[in-house]
This record gives C-alpha cells, structure tokens and sequence, in this order.
C-alpha cells in the first residue's frame, strides 16, 4: 500500500458566494475548506460566487488551511477558469464518469496555472465518485491525469441515480465504499468517504452519528471526508484521527 | 448415504467444485518435523514456504532440497504448492519447481502480466524437469489492491489459473484497513464476493474464511470454527487456509455437503424420479418445490459429497501405505 501521509480528514463545504459563512472555518478549523461553486450555491449567486474567489482564496490563504473549489460538473470550465488563483491546492470534480473528463480538465487546469502564474503541475484534482458509470470507471478515470490526489464517495447524487428510497438505509454504500477503495489504494491516492446513514448526513447529523460515520469509515481504510455542515468537522477529525 | 457416485451423472463437461481442497495447511520446509506434520494434518494439501538463507547460494540450497520436502509433505496424500513471491518469481520458481508438486501459490499478484510471467516460466520448467506439460497450478493469493481490482484480467491471463486464496489479514493491511474485527459487518464482504464469483468463472474457486475469523485467525473451540466453516463455505469459498492444525479436520467436514445434507439431496432424486416417471414437472418434499434445477443441484451436490469423501478415502490408502 502506498503510505498516505498526513492525510486530510474533515473537508468543510463552505458556499463561496457568502464570504461570512466562509470565513466561518477560522474557529471551526477543518484540515480543508473548500470553496463550493456546486450545490450550495442557488443559482442566481452562481456567478458572485465566481467572481468573489479570488478574493476569498486570498483571505483564507493567510489563515494556513489547505483551500481547494469544488466545481459544478454542469460548469466545469468556467469553474475553473473562475477558481485558479494563487493558493488554492486543488480543485474537486464532482461526477466524473470517463478518463477523457478527468484528462480535459487537467489540461485546462494547467493552462490556467500557466495564465495565472501558479506553479506548473501544483493544483490538486480530487475526484468524487456520483454515478454508477463512474464506480465502474474508477481506476481509469483516477489515472487519467497526474494530478488526482484522492478519489471520493459521493452520495446523494449517488441515491438519486442508483435509486434507493433516500431516507432508508443506503444498501449499495458499502459496496460502492469497497471499489473506491480498493481503486484508491491501488493507486495510491486518498480514499474519501464516511459511512454515512439516515441520521448522520448533511443538516440532520448529530456529532455523535457523524463520528461513528467517520470512524467506521476509518476502519474501512479511509482517511477523510466531506463535511456538508460546521458542525460535523471535529466529530470527522476526531473519528478519521488514528487511537 | 447409499446412492453410488457413479450412479450421479457429471452435470456439464467440468466438476464442481473443481477441487476437493478443503484444507490447506502451511510448513515450513525447514522445519523438522515437516514430513511429520504433514502426515498427521490430513490436510488436503500442503503449502511449503521457505526462507532464503543469507550467505549461501539460496537458489541452488532450495533445488538441493525441494525434492525431497515435496517428497515428505505429499506422504499423507496431500497435494503440494510452493508459495512464490511475485517480485522475485521467475528465481523462485527456478529454485522449487520440481516434480510432485501440484503447482505454486503466487503470492503479491497485482495484474495479468504477473500470471503470464510465471506460466512461461512453468512452461519451460516443465520441459526441463519432466512435468506433464501445462500440469501445474497457478493459484493466487490476493493480498492487495491491484490484485482485487484486476481479479477478472488475472483469472483470464492462463489456463493454469486454479484457486483464488483470499489472505485477508494482509489484504486489510494493504487497503489501509484495521485488520481486526472491529466492525460489526466484514469489510472485505464485497471483496470475497467478487473474488469468489470471479474464481468460478474461469471455472475455478476461492477459498476463505468467514468474518470474524478471517481476521482473528485464532485457535478458536471447534464449534466456533464450525460455524465459521459453515458461513464460509455457504457464502461461496470451497475451503481454507489453516492457521492452526486444528482447523483442518473441521475445514475437511465442513467445506462438503454434510451426510445429512447428501441424504436430503438422494431423497430429492429419488423423489424428483418417482415424480417424471408419473408425468409431473415438479414435486413437494417437505413444503418445498423440487423441480428441475433443485433435482440438478442436489445431483451436483451429492457428486461434491461423493468426490470429497472419495479424497478422504485416497488419503487414508496413503496413510495406511506409509
């Protein structure tokens, strides 16, 4: 196994178009913020959201916490385009499902660092998994460009493409949790993911669900995730920090 | 039990399961008591490991003595593998390939190259000590990620592809996993799965231990492990790797339709029969349907008891030739 070192665990989805919430992470200290341009960000503050990330990046950059942006899968170009600023580690792809998506986009990553002045090769890719064609696809699509870092559980487009009644249990998780995984650790990027229930996602987590969620995932052989709200990201440290 | 085997009809060209290796057992061949061990396990078959000894030819120290380990560790009737490193497997096979044995456990397989790499090595070691060409076995020990997500593309990559051994400790250790049982559910449930309906479909099999024990490994009452032996055998694997010498004669029972079950699937033929002779397509047996995939599997079943009684009985000449 390829030793992950000093993983990041608690991943805090911040929405960029409202700097206060972002600058939220301060006294909440996630290993990661990242900047949401995706599902946390209505519509019409889509573009806002664009246009206020250089400025944010900037912000948090002094505060020494690891900033990535995760992109719409819909607007991925401009997303991008809007995002590579001096700074930012990484970007999150959301749903890709073929190498040519993965490989695109780090093309058009690495012309940006070029335009923007970022060092040549730095800027982060990590992928989140979100579709049935994706898990199938996982090894290819995490090898289609140098820069993927860690290859993630998605979940609730996961629920709404593969079927399940979203409010039961989530019976595929595990097996989907098992071929990131072992994709993952193949290839020696971090596995993302929690084993999430009913009770322990997004606004509804208590800290105590939240933590089984993240430990659980720890024995799994993950090593971080996505915090969809504050309040989950010292449950995720402390379940994803080794006892 | 009084049906004969002979009386039960093969169901398609190939057995199933494809071996009666219900028991595999581990020795060392620098242990003293090897020929010992063997003899006493009745395991199915034993697996010899070696360790290369620093400051000597290690190569030629192995040919020197492979024979006669292999000679030792068959005297029970067992079948005889070598496990070999894939790093190192074109030297190691070099070193212990020699007649007796009934192929190599490969151990660190990450992709198809690795299993065409050792069977063209097979191939021309086969020639060269007098084996039957295409005879020995390749079985893969899957110990890491790359050999779980490539499982199909290394099942596929030769014919001489026999069982898929699942080493879960090292497995979990390789997937960043707690190799302990910490979970209420197995982790590696959906990887058993997917090795062992992978194994079959190169008309091979897998062979496993059940969660917790697959991980604790422990010297565990004998009811324990057969339960464990049970799941396991349930769940799809054909047998096990033993630990302990203490597994084996449980693995040797349970990995096998049980006497009771054989007789329940003679009182399904026979039912079944009695019911075509009378122009019926499917019969009651109690509460449940017999019809023709139930009477097929019960005639496939039986062969299976048949055929591992069979190897309990060719054991038991070679103890009884000793």
């Amino acid at each position: 196994m390829a030793e992950i070192t000093n993983p990041r665990r608690s991943w805090m989805i911040v929405p960029a178009h409202d700097p206060a919430l972002v600058m939220r992470h301060e006294g909440i200290k996630p290993d990661v913020v990242v900047l949401d341009l995706e599902y946390s960000v209505p519509p019409k503050s889509k573009e806002a959201a664009r246009s206020g990330l250089a400025d944010l990046v900037k912000k948090i950059g002094e505060s020494q916490v690891d900033v990535f942006v995760r992109v719409d899968r819909d607007t991925r170009w401009a997303d991008v385009r809007a995002a590579m600023y001096r700074g930012i580690k990484g970007v999150i792809f959301p749903g890709p499902e073929e190498p040519a998506e993965v490989a695109e986009l780090g093309e058009l990553i690495a012309a940006m660092e070029r335009e923007r002045g970022v060092d040549p090769g730095v800027t982060e890719l990590v992928l989140m998994l979100e579709s049935a064609k994706g898990y199938w696809n996982a090894a290819a699509i995490a090898q289609a460009s140098p820069r993927v870092t860690a290859l993630g559980v998605g979940r609730i487009d996961l629920t709404m493409r593969l079927g399940p009644v979203p409010q039961d249990e989530f019976r595929l998780y595990r097996f989907l949790m098992t071929r990131a995984l072992v994709a993952a650790r193949m290839l020696g990027k971090q596995p993302l993911g929690a084993l999430w229930r009913p009770d322990s996602r997004g606004g509804v987590a208590t800290k105590e669900a939240s933590a089984k969620a993240a430990r659980e995932a720890r024995l799994m052989g993950f090593t971080g995730c996505v915090c969809a709200t504050p309040d989950q990201v010292a449950s995720v440290n402390d379940g994803f920090s080794l006892a | 039990m009084h049906t004969s085997s002979e009386n039960i009809p093969l169901i398609g060209p190939k057995p199933m399961p494809k071996y009666i290796r219900r028991s595999l057992f581990p020795l060392s061949i620098d242990d003293p008591q090897l020929g010992e061990k063997a003899f006493s396990s009745w395991a199915d078959a034993i697996i010899l490991d070696f360790v290369k000894k620093p400051g000597r030819d290690w190569q030629e120290d192995l040919k020197s003595r492979m024979p006669a380990a292999i000679h030792q560790a068959a005297k029970g009737g067992a079948e005889v593998f070598v496990r070999i490193e894939r790093d190192v497997a074109a030297a190691e096979l070099d070193a212990t390939v020699f007649p007796g044995i009934s192929g190599v456990v490969l151990k660190g397989v990450t992709g198809p190259e690795d299993i065409k790499a050792a069977a063209q090595r097979l191939d021309a070691l086969e020639q060269s000590r007098g084996i039957a060409s295409g005879s020995l076995e390749i079985d893969v020990e899957v110990n890491t990620a790359g050999g779980v997500w490539n499982s199909l593309e290394i099942a596929r990559a030769s014919p001489r592809i026999g069982t898929f051994l699942v080493n879960e400790q090292e497995l979990c250790r390789n997937l960043g996993m707690q190799a302990a049982p910490t979970l209420e559910f197995d982790p590696l449930e959906y990887i058993k799965s997917q090795m062992i309906t992978v194994a079959i479909s190169v008309g091979g099999q897998a062979l496993g231990m059940s969660y917790p024990l697959s991980l604790t490994q422990g010297n565990v009452g004998a009811d324990a492990l057969k339960q464990a032996v049970r799941i396991a055998r349930d769940t799809g694997f054909k047998g096990a790797v033993c630990p302990h010498a203490a597994w084996i004669k449980v693995c040797n029972e349970g990995f096998r339709p049980s006497a009771e079950e054989a007789a329940y699937y003679v009182k399904v033929i026979e039912v079944f029969a009695e019911g075509l002779k009378r122009g019926m397509a499917s019969v009651p047996i109690d509460g449940k349907m017999i019809d023709v995939p139930v009477d097929l599997r019960a005639k496939v079943y039986l062969k299976w008891a048949h055929r591992a009684q069979a190897r309990d009985d060719e054991k038991a000449r070679a103890h009884a030739a000793a």
